[in-house]
C-alpha cells in the first residue's frame, strides 16, 4: 500500500512539476519519505545500466540510449541529469506502474559517484561503467581517492564491471570483483599516444595500490594510458574491447580490429565515451551494425560543443567544466592541434552554477602552456576571476602581448564583434557559458 | 644571495597545483636578486638537506600522506636540525598533520608522525572541502584559500591563525587553524596559498632574508595581477561569511 501511495505521489508530483517547470528531484524525495525502501520493492527491467566517473557520463548516457533504441530496445534513462538518489526515484517511480512493475526493457542511469552508495541501496545496476576518476570538483569531492572509496560501497558482487582498463585507479575497481564479471575497455598505443606524460601535474606517478612507482609504456592524456607499478605489478589489463587503430586528425577509429567509425567530434574524450557505450551495448547484445550505424558521425545532443557566429567570427564553445584539469586540458590540446590561427577565449566568472566557491587552485592545474603555439593569435581572458587567469599565464609560455583582458564578458563580445574575422574558440563552463553565447548569432 | 629550496615529495603530495607556491616564491626571489635552486625528492629518493634554506610540503591524499611519511621518517632527525636552526619551512594541507606526534586514520591505525610539535591528528569519514577565511596576528590582511581535509587536529598551543570567519579550524567550525613556531608555519590550507595571499607571501620571503642576514628592500616588489586577485576572491568570500 505504501509503495502504491509512493508511486501515486510520485507521478502526481512530476506532472504538477512538469507544469510548473520545476526540478524533477522533488517527486523522489516526497516519494522515498512515504516508501523509503521502494526502489527495492519495484519490479525492475532486465537491464540496468549505470554510468558513473569524473568525466564523459552524460555523454556516455546519450549515445547507449541511442544505440539501445536503434536496437528496437524501450531505454528508460534520466536525460535532465539528476543523478542523485532522489531524481533517480523520480526516474524510477513515474515510469512505473502503480502496481509497480517499470515498462521499458532497460533503465539507463548517470549516477553521480559521490552519491552511487546510495542510489544503489535498494537495487544495483546490472551492469556498472566507470569512465575514469580524476581531479574534479574537489571542491566537493575531495580528491579522486576518496571519491574512489566512496564508489567502493555502491559495487554489488553480481553485477558486470565495465572499467576503462588505461585509468591504473579505475583498475582497482576489480581487485575484490569475480574476474568473470570485469569487462575492459581501451585504447590501444596509436598516433595521438605519447612516450613522455603531457601536465602540469602527474596522478599516475605512484601506484594508487601501494604508492610504488609506476612506468606507462605510452600516455594516451593526462595520467590515461599503458602503466605497470614497478613494485606490485598493478597494470594495464586487456581490454575486451579496444580501439585498435585512431587517426584523430582524420577523425576515424577502429574497435577490435574491425568496426570502423567516423567521429563527428574529434576528440580523445569522445572516443573513450563512444568505446565506453560500444563495450556496455555489446554486453547487452546489441549488434555491432547497429551500434555502428549509430555512433558513426554522432554528433552529441548534450550542447557541450556549441558553434555560433560573433560579428566575422565563427564561433567553436568547448564546455569545460571549472574546477576540471583534464577537461580543460582535453579542450586545450584539441585547439593545439587545430594548426589554422584562431582566438581563443577562457572565461572564469561563477566557478559553479549549483553552489558557491571562490576556490582557484584548479587554474594551477590546467596546462595553458598548450596555447603558446603559433596559430593562436589571442587570448581573451574573462570573467570576475580575470585577474587569477592572467597570474595563472604569467607563469606560461603564452606572450604576454598576446593576451586581452577583459573582465566584462558583454565588453569583449562587443570588441570580438566589431573586430576580426578569425575562428574563435571559447573555452568555459556550463556556469558561464550562456553569459558569452547569449550575445552571439547561434548556428 | 643563493637559496636551496627543498620541495619534498611533490610526486605524492600535489594534490592541487601545490607546485605554484613554490613557482610563487621562486619569481619573487629572483625579483629580489636571489638565485633560487629547487630540490624535488621523491618518494624513492634520498632528500638532501644540506644547505636547504627553505622547506616546503604541500597536501596529498590520505594515502599519499602516510606514504609520504614512510619515507620522510628516517630523517625526521635531520629535519628536526634543520628546523631548530630557524630555517624557514610551509608544510600546507595535510603535511601540516606529519609534523605532530600521530595520525591516526579511520581504521584506527595510529601512524606516528615527526614529533616536532606537540599535536596529534585523527582522521575522520566527513570530507571539509571549504573555502576559507583566516585572521592572523602575524601581519594585517586576512588569509583566502580553500581547505581540503577529513581530520581533526588537536593540542596546538601555537596556531598560526587566530580564528577563522569561514572555514574550519584545527579542532572546529571556525576556530584558531595551523601552526606557527619561529619559522615553521603549518595550515590544512592547501593549494597555492601564497599565490593567492600575497601578505602571506611577503611574510615567507621576510623570514627568508633574516634568516639569511640578508637586507629586505623597504618595499617588496608586487607582481602584476597578485593584489587584485587577491582581492576580488576576498570580496567574494566576505560576502559569503556576511562579513
Amino acid at each position: 500500500m505504501r509503495m502504491m501511495l509512493s508511486i501515486l505521489l510520485c507521478k502526481l508530483l512530476r506532472l504538477a512539476g512538469k507544469l510548473l517547470g520545476r526540478g524533477s528531484s522533488l517527486p523522489g524525495q516526497f516519494a522515498l519519505k512515504v516508501c523509503p525502501d521502494v526502489l527495492g520493492r519495484v519490479k525492475l527491467p532486465r537491464h540496468i545500466i549505470a554510468v558513473t566517473g569524473s568525466n564523459g557520463k552524460t555523454s556516455t548516457v546519450e549515445m547507449i540510449a541511442a544505440i539501445l533504441t536503434a536496437a528496437g530496445r524501450q531505454v528508460v534513462y534520466n536525460k535532465e541529469g539528476s543523478n542523485q538518489i532522489e531524481g533517480v526515484a523520480t526516474l524510477i517511480l513515474s515510469n512505473c506502474t502503480l502496481g509497480g512493475t517499470m515498462r521499458g526493457d532497460v533503465l539507463l542511469l548517470e549516477s553521480d559517484e559521490r552519491y552511487a552508495r546510495h542510489t544503489f541501496r535498494w537495487f544495483h545496476p546490472t551492469h556498472f561503467v566507470i569512465t575514469n576518476l580524476y581531479r574534479d570538483q574537489l571542491t566537493r569531492n575531495g580528491h579522486p581517492q576518496w571519491v574512489y572509496e566512496s564508489i567502493l560501497p555502491a559495487i554489488h558482487p553480481e553485477e558486470t564491471l565495465v572499467l576503462n582498463a588505461d585509468d591504473p585507479l579505475v583498475a582497482c575497481f576489480a581487485r575484490d570483483h569475480d574476474p568473470e564479471k570485469v569487462k575492459w575497455f581501451g585504447l590501444e598505443e596509436c598516433p595521438v599516444s605519447t612516450r613522455e606524460h603531457h601536465g602540469v601535474y602527474h596522478d599516475g606517478l605512484r601506484c594508487p595500490v601501494c604508492g610504488g612507482k609506476m612506468e606507462y609504456a605510452c600516455y594516451h592524456y593526462a595520467h590515461i594510458g599503458h602503466y605497470r607499478c614497478t613494485v606490485c605489478g598493478h597494470s594495464r589489463p586487456r581490454p575486451d574491447f579496444a580501439v585498435t587503430d585512431l587517426d584523430l586528425v582524420r577523425g576515424r577509429l577502429t574497435i577490435n580490429g574491425g568496426a570502423q567509425l567516423e567521429l563527428a567530434f574529434r576528440s580523445i574524450y569522445n572516443v573513450y565515451n563512444i568505446l565506453a557505450a560500444w563495450s556496455v551495448c555489446a554486453l547487452c547484445g546489441v549488434e555491432e551494425q547497429v551500434m555502428a550505424g549509430v555512433i558513426n558521425n554522432y554528433l552529441l545532443k548534450n550542447g557541450r560543443m556549441v558553434t555560433f557566429t560573433l560579428g566575422g567570427h565563427k564561433g567553436t564553445l568547448l564546455t569545460s567544466k571549472h574546477e576540471n584539469s583534464v577537461a580543460y586540458d582535453t579542450n586545450l590540446a584539441y585547439i593545439q592541434g587545430l594548426g589554422q590561427p584562431c582566438e581563443v577565449m577562457v572565461i572564469v566568472d561563477a566557478i559553479s552554477r549549483k553552489y558557491f566557491t571562490g576556490e582557484t587552485s584548479w587554474l594551477w592545474d590546467i596546462d595553458f602552456d598548450r596555447l603558446a603555439c603559433e596559430h593562436v593569435r589571442r587570448v581573451w581572458l574573462c570573467g570576475r576571476y580575470v585577474n587569477d587567469l592572467a597570474l595563472r599565464f604569467d607563469y606560461t609560455q603564452v606572450p604576454q602581448d598576446k593576451l586581452v583582458l577583459q573582465p566584462d564578458i558583454q565588453a569583449a563580445a562587443q570588441a570580438l564583434k566589431e573586430e576580426g574575422d578569425l575562428p574563435l574558440y571559447v573555452v568555459t563552463c556550463f556556469s558561464d557559458r550562456d553569459k558569452l553565447l547569449d550575445l552571439t548569432q547561434r548556428d | 644571495m643563493e637559496l636551496t629550496i627543498v620541495h619534498l615529495y611533490p610526486d605524492c603530495m600535489s594534490l592541487y597545483g601545490e607546485y605554484a607556491n613554490v613557482a610563487v616564491l621562486c619569481r619573487h626571489l629572483e625579483q629580489l636578486g636571489v638565485t633560487v635552486q629547487v630540490r624535488t625528492p621523491g618518494l624513492d629518493d634520498e632528500p638532501d638537506f644540506a644547505g636547504a634554506g627553505f622547506v616546503y610540503m604541500g597536501a596529498g591524499t590520505e594515502r599519499g600522506q602516510k606514504w609520504a611519511l614512510t619515507a620522510l621518517l628516517p630523517h625526521a632527525q635531520t629535519l628536526k636540525e634543520l628546523l631548530s636552526q630557524g630555517v624557514p619551512a610551509l608544510f600546507t594541507g595535510n603535511a601540516m598533520e606529519l609534523l605532530g606526534t600521530c595520525v591516526t586514520d579511520q581504521a584506527g591505525k595510529a601512524w606516528p608522525c615527526l614529533a616536532l610539535a606537540d599535536y596529534a591528528t585523527a582522521e575522520t569519514d566527513r570530507r571539509v572541502p571549504e573555502d576559507v577565511i583566516a585572521h592572523t596576528a602575524l601581519w594585517e590582511e586576512p588569509v583566502v584559500g580553500f581547505m581540503n581535509k577529513c581530520s581533526h587536529t588537536t593540542g596546538v598551543t601555537s596556531p598560526l591563525f587566530d580564528r577563522l570567519t569561514l572555514g574550519e579550524g584545527n579542532e572546529r567550525e571556525k576556530g584558531p587553524e595551523g601552526y606557527v613556531s619561529g619559522n615553521l608555519f603549518a595550515t590544512h590550507l592547501t593549494g597555492p596559498v601564497l599565490v593567492k595571499n600575497p601578505a602571506f607571501l611577503r611574510l615567507m620571503i621576510q623570514r627568508i632574508f633574516q634568516y639569511n642576514g640578508w637586507t629586505l628592500p623597504e618595499t617588496l616588489p608586487s607582481l602584476p595581477h597578485e593584489e587584485e586577485a587577491y582581492q576580488v576572491t576576498l570580496r567574494e568570500l566576505s560576502a559569503r561569511a556576511g562579513g
